[in-house]
């Protein structure tokens, strides 16, 4: 078979793949399975690369957090920490809004943004139907806050832990680079909302008064195992934080905290969480996806759309970031972030051999992460958290169509991506 | 087996007279002493006042009119048959009994004493053998005959045995508000939902009564004990006027036919973690089975 018809072969594998993920005519984890042994059937790929492919740290990094918030979610932290910011807000519904928001997003920082999501939109519309508010602001703005924190870290979201395993980058390079953008753009995130919103909701007190009466104490069943999960996990972060000097692995680290935590707290348990709290299907979805890039990256076309971007940009490190800042933004909105991260980190790499100086290619890294994950926001489609928050509503009877997610949802990333920018532009060039 | 090997004229009765349950049960038991004295001691008023406790607890009697009493016996290591047919039937609240059999078996064995059961019930249903036995006066017509029906023993009680025929149901357009009503004056938790030929479509149960009043997000959120006086589940009441048995009910769910065996339907209560289930034959609903009445009727046996 010659190159071009491989490239070709690879490439049309490749977009009939990420058709059926964007139409989910079929199950995504079914379509990049298939489009991944196909490569290997069509003989594009052989067994050995296609296995080679797979980011096994990523995979165990995964399933380590997975371990370590089933543990965690047990606790009952999580819904300690929702009721309290409520009862803080004293049922004030524009605080509710901004302290969720916060909250929400810095629980995606660490814990991921879909796992926040579904752990706090039953919450925050069972707050809304005690207080006689509609829910709707409330969840888009919690997951534009759960796409926004989990842009923040190297654990918050998939393509940031995807791009820390093929980067060199680690933790604290992403808490340097990246966490300062987010805080800015929450700010104007939150001024943002304020301006929206003041003034519009009203909560009538009798209303007020029964959530106030919630009793958040109850939630903390086992003070010493919450005590356990809490320092296991800060341990975590100090030693993903010295990653770079310890040299352990990524994976390594969140897969002994998660082991020991289910060891300490939950061996009873294990088959329940590995069967039910481990999510194969995203998991499985990322390893089709490793191979179908492969693909791509073995027969060339990668290397060859490389120069065409580069071409265009004219080798500048400063309109190529912008370029994939925007790009990364406007087409994550419409494509799953992280079958688009997969098919950009070989892209970057790629120009990384062409502008091989370190404080250039660096910006366009972080360009790409905050574009993915800010994009994420641009629609309803745009990321796990959006599709996820809106199918619990619409399972509770509440319909947030396209337009209504969007009309909102687009100005907080318009506003987040023109933050970023500013940052990028004035922190590297 | 045949069940006609299973019994002794001598011990088989036709009574003219009218007498107390208590004064046919010392006939039957005296008889079977007498005849069976090799491996029985004397008649004794224990055995009688076994039975009868036993059957305060758990009667064993049929719609069908038999009353089926019976008595375990450490040791016994066989079993032993007596029966009475009632010229005057007797009254078991509110059943007609006219065919008192009575079973002494091995506290052990419980196979064949449930084959046995499951034989005389299947004939206390077929009216054609009934009004010939009826019509004989002595034992050996009664065992010739049967042995030439070739009444089994062997098989199974199967669900059309146990279940409540013709139970409780409603149409999909029921009020949720009758539906209440239904299960508190039946005290009953589950109703199958049918259409107005009588075919089956779904069935309500309390569970899904009660879920009218439980949003969907209370259900994903880990824990609701903070929660203290919610108002959702009085809207349960609010909502009894505007939701329809249709839109409550559990579709594709489990259903056994009415010939499906004891064991199949307990297999799948277990598997299942169902208590109950409806039974349907060729679309048209027969009865429901009930975990409770599986166990009234043949473990207690």
């Amino acid at each position: 078979m010659s190159a071009t018809v491989s490239m070709l072969i690879a490439v049309g594998i490749f977009i009939g793949t990420y058709i059926l993920i964007i139409t989910e005519v079929i199950n995504k984890m079914l379509a990049s399975l298939i489009g991944a042994f196909l490569l290997i059937l069509t003989g594009i790929l052989s067994q050995d690369i296609a296995l080679r492919a797979i980011d096994w740290n990523v995979i165990f990094f995964l399933i380590g957090m997975m371990l370590v918030i089933a543990v965690l979610r047990r606790t009952g932290i999580f819904m300690y920490i929702a009721i309290k910011t409520a009862k803080l807000a004293r049922g004030n519904p524009l605080l509710i809004m901004m302290l969720m928001f916060v909250v929400t997003a810095f629980s995606s920082a660490f814990l991921g943004s879909v796992t926040t999501i579904m752990i706090l939109i039953p919450i925050i519309l069972l707050i809304c139907n005690e207080l006689k508010i509609t829910p709707v602001p409330y969840i888009i703005i919690m997951v534009v806050a759960s796409n926004m924190g989990g842009a923040a870290t190297m654990i918050g979201d998939p393509p940031n832990i995807i791009i820390g395993s093929a980067t060199d980058y680690d933790f604290l390079d992403f808490i340097f680079n990246l966490t300062p953008a987010i805080i800015f753009a929450s700010i104007a995130c939150l001024a943002l909302m304020w301006f929206m919103y003041h003034g519009k909701l009203k909560v009538s007190r009798e209303n007020r008064a029964k959530m106030l009466s919630y009793k958040e104490e109850g939630l903390i069943k086992n003070k010493r195992m919450l005590k356990i999960s809490l320092i296991a996990v800060a341990i975590m972060l100090v030693l993903l934080a010295l990653e770079s000097i310890l040299k352990i692995g990524t994976a390594t680290i969140s897969m002994s905290t998660g082991l020991f935590l289910v060891l300490i707290g939950e061996r009873k348990e294990i088959e329940h969480i590995m069967v039910h709290e481990v999510d194969w299907v995203t998991l499985f979805f990322f390893v089709g996806l490793f191979i179908i890039v492969e693909g791509l990256v073995q027969t060339g076309f990668i290397s060859l759309l490389a120069h065409k971007v580069l071409n265009l940009t004219h080798n500048q490190a400063r309109p190529t970031s912008m370029a994939i800042l925007w790009l990364s933004g406007i087409l994550s909105a419409f494509i799953d972030n992280v079958p688009f991260v997969a098919t950009m980190i070989p892209l970057i790499k790629q120009i990384g051999t062409v502008i091989t100086e370190p404080n250039l290619i660096d910006p366009i890294w972080w360009a790409m992460s905050l574009g993915t994950c800010l994009g994420g926001n641009g629609t309803l489609i745009g990321a796990s958290s959006n599709v996820v928050a809106v199918g619990i509503a619409k399972k509770n009877g509440l319909n947030i169509s396209f337009k209504e997610f969007t009309k909102v949802s687009v100005v907080y990333t318009i506003l987040s991506l023109i933050v970023c920018s500013a940052y990028i532009l004035l922190r590297y060039f | 087996m045949l069940l006609a090997d299973f019994l002794d004229p001598r011990t088989i009765v036709f009574e003219q007279r009218i007498l107390t349950r208590e004064q046919i049960y010392r006939d039957i038991i005296e008889r079977i002493c007498l005849f069976h004295k090799d491996i029985l001691s004397n008649y004794d008023d224990n055995l009688l006042r076994a039975i009868l406790d036993r059957e305060k607890e758990a009667p064993m009697v049929y719609p069908s009119g038999i009353a089926i009493p019976h008595i375990r016996l450490d040791g016994l290591a066989d079993t032993l048959i007596g029966m009475t047919f009632l010229q005057t039937p007797l009254n078991y609240d509110g059943i007609k009994v006219d065919w008192i059999v009575m079973i002494f078996t091995d506290k052990t064995s419980s196979k064949i004493y449930l084959n046995i059961v499951a034989a005389l019930l299947k004939i206390s249903q077929d009216s054609e053998i009934m009004n010939q036995l009826r019509s004989f006066n002595n034992g050996i017509e009664v065992i010739n005959y049967l042995r030439q029906c070739k009444i089994k023993v062997g098989q199974e009680l199967s669900v059309a045995d146990l279940m409540v025929k013709n139970p409780v149901c409603v149409t999909p357009d029921t009020l949720l508000s009758k539906l209440d009503s239904l299960m508190n004056e039946h005290n009953i938790s589950c109703i199958p939902v049918v259409d107005n030929e009588g075919r089956y479509l779904g069935e309500i149960s309390i569970l899904d009564v009660l879920k009218v009043g439980m949003p969907d997000y209370l259900m994903m959120i880990d824990d609701v004990a903070f929660l203290r006086s919610y108002e959702p589940l009085e809207s349960l009441f609010e909502k009894e006027e505007l939701v329809y048995a249709e839109e409550i009910m559990q579709k594709n769910t489990r259903v056994l036919s009415s010939d499906a065996s004891i064991v199949e339907t307990v297999y799948h209560m277990i598997k299942d973690n169902k208590r109950y289930f409806c039974v349907v034959d060729k679309e048209y609903l027969v009865g429901i089975i009930t975990a409770m009445d599986i166990f009234r009727k043949v473990i207690k046996a």
